[in-house]
């Protein structure tokens, strides 16, 4: 990890040692788990239901106390005290998968202000966030509605509102697609797009190997409770035995480039293509060095 | 109930100071409680009736079936009041049972319709209030009013998590019919006391969970929120004062 880190130049944001998580009534959810999450980085956790996701998301800002290793937040071990705590989840924001049990108010603006009051922000500063966040977020248009009348994207929307308006600098989603139709997801993502843009650590956990494969720079895979293995899309998903075991499909553009390739239309590239964008270009490019090599 | 809830969010008057409407419809239903009068309550009933109907976005019928509601109570306890076991015939019909009179006097008649007309008049006070005012700014001006905090907030994430149960429960009772939980009356019962006691198992998970949720975003115990509260109009208070006072006027004099 630390020569992953010299090499990239990226100091870990968060970094887990050896954590291990067992719930009240005996389920060893986290067994073992070291990682270290990178300032600024896209990563993507993966792995089958009950596998330890969510209850790694908690670990990460503290809601869950390991029950041995340690969490170490820039650099420095987390400080479980009241204030210790209060500094860590102002700075590691979640966002849950289910928003029915995130939203507490039946006000949007409640909703969304309640995180930044709690900051210890004046109120007249807090309007003008939460204002802001509404206006970025495009929660406009139904900002007066209450919450038990809101669709499941509009929901959504809101719980990410709830989590921006605080300014973490590392937002974790846990299943931001989850219920969400196509036009809703597509929606998410572009948040959590123009989010990494701005330099903010994004971690989210998604069953989607397309989405993860277009969007992750990193991806982890987690296997009851342990890390069974961690790279970058293009190693993960070209790993056979891996996926087999995770039962993980291969992303349908790997497929179909896999299958031009060997069908000999197609000669393998150096860079694998991460979306059908991709994969159009390099058969475009293709066709012109043929061309030129015609003339 | 939640009907009244949706009704509420679509009002005209929804983004009236909250505590005008308040004033309005409390004032009101004071002053219709103390004066005890039939005129009073006449009147009453067709400003809060009216206003009701015309701001609400809800029909003449509608609003006659909300009111309702609370009439079947309120003709059950009024015929015990008409009605009088009595020894002698009363002045206005007499139904003779053994030796006794099923009887109505012209003052129990009186009585009964008074307390018709009046429970009527207050009921349209209050439903003039929670269908033109949203719980939200209720508990904002409960708030403002120096309510304990905690009761608040209570209501607050009551008011909230109702939807949310009630969402729930008819998934569970949808799945149960699904698999003919209610075929007959024991089965539906035995339906039920299970739908309970997983509804009671996952609020209480979901009460985790929200903690949970609550504490990630810095919870520190007390619930800290922008309220919207929209100033009152001078206009609307200088209105409600005004019609305030000629209802005590009215009433003194009759
Ligand atoms: N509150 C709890 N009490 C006891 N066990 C729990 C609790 N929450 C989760 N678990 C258990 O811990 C393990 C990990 O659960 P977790 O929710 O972290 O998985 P996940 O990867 O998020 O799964 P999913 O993809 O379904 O969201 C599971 O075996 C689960 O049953
Ligand atoms: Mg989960």
């Amino acid at each position: 990890m630390n020569d992953q880190e010299k090499s990239s130049g990226q100091e870990a944001v968060l970094c887990l040692e050896n954590i291990c998580y067992t719930y009240e009534d005996g389920t060893e959810a986290l067994k073992g788990v070291d990682l270290n999450i990178l300032r600024g980085e896209r990563l993507a956790i993966m792995g089958a239901n009950g596998s330890g996701k969510s209850t790694l998301f908690l670990t990460l800002n503290g809601i869950h106390k390991p029950a041995s290793g340690r969490v170490l937040f820039c650099g420095g071990p987390v400080d479980y005290s009241r204030k210790g705590l209060l500094d860590l989840r102002r700075k590691v924001g979640i966002v849950f998968q289910d928003p029915d049990n995130q939203l507490f108010s039946a006000s949007v603006t409640q909703e969304i202000s309640f995180g930044i009051l709690n900051l210890g922000v004046a109120e007249a500063e807090a309007q003008k966030r939460v204002d802001q966040v509404i206006e970025e977020l495009n929660i406009t248009a139904f900002r007066e509605k209450p919450t038990h009348f809101l669709s499941g994207g509009q929901k959504k929307r809101v719980s990410i509102a709830d989590i921006l308006v605080m300014d973490p600098e590392v937002i974790i989603f846990d299943e931001p697609a989850a219920a969400l139709d196509p036009k809703h997801s597509a929606m998410v993502d572009e948040i959590i797009d123009e989010l990494s843009a701005k330099g903010i650590t994004v971690i989210l956990s998604t069953h989607d190997v397309n989405r993860a494969l277009l969007w992750a720079e990193r991806i982890v895979l987690l296997d009851d409770g342990r890390i069974l293995s961690q790279g970058t899309p293009e190693e993960i998903f070209t790993n056979e035995a891996l996926l087999m075991r995770t039962n993980l499909e291969k992303p349908a553009i790997l497929k179909i480039y896999e299958s031009l390739c060997d069908a000999g239309i197609l000669s393998r590239q150096l860079t694998l293509p991460r979306s059908a964008d991709e994969l159009q270009k390099i058969k475009r490019g293709e066709k012109l060095s043929q061309i030129k090599r015609q003339y | 109930m939640f009907i009244i809830d949706k009704l509420a969010y679509s009002s005209k008057l929804r983004y009236k100071n909250p505590a005008v409407k308040a004033a309005f419809a409390v004032g009101s239903l004071l002053i219709c409680v103390g004066a005890r009068s039939f005129v009073i309550s006449l009147i009453i009933l067709m400003i809060m009736g009216g206003l009701t109907v015309l701001s609400g976005r809800i029909s003449v019928l509608r609003y006659f079936g909300l009111l309702m509601i609370p009439f079947s109570f309120l003709a059950l306890s009024t015929l015990a009041i008409v009605f009088n076991l009595s020894e002698q015939p009363l002045n206005l019909f007499n139904i003779p049972i053994g030796t006794v009179y099923l009887a109505v006097s012209q003052n129990s008649l009186r009585e009964g319709v008074l307390l018709v007309v009046v429970a009527l008049a207050s009921v349209s006070c209050l439903y003039f209030l929670t269908l033109s005012t949203t719980m939200i700014d209720l508990l904002t001006l409960l708030q403002r009013l120096r309510c304990p905090k905690l009761m608040v907030e209570l209501m607050m994430l009551i008011y909230r998590y109702i939807f949310v149960l009630l969402d729930m429960a008819s998934a569970i009772s949808t799945s149960q019919k699904c698999r003919l939980g209610n075929k007959d009356f024991m089965t539906e019962l035995r339906s039920v006391g299970q739908l309970l006691a997983v509804l009671l198992i996952r609020s209480l998970k979901k009460s985790s969970l929200l903690y949970d949720a609550m504490e990630s975003r810095c919870y520190d115990g007390e619930i800290r929120v922008l309220n919207e509260y929209r100033p009152a109009e001078m206009r609307d208070a200088a209105g409600v004062a005004g019609y305030l006072a000629i209802l005590i006027v009215l009433a003194v004099i009759l």
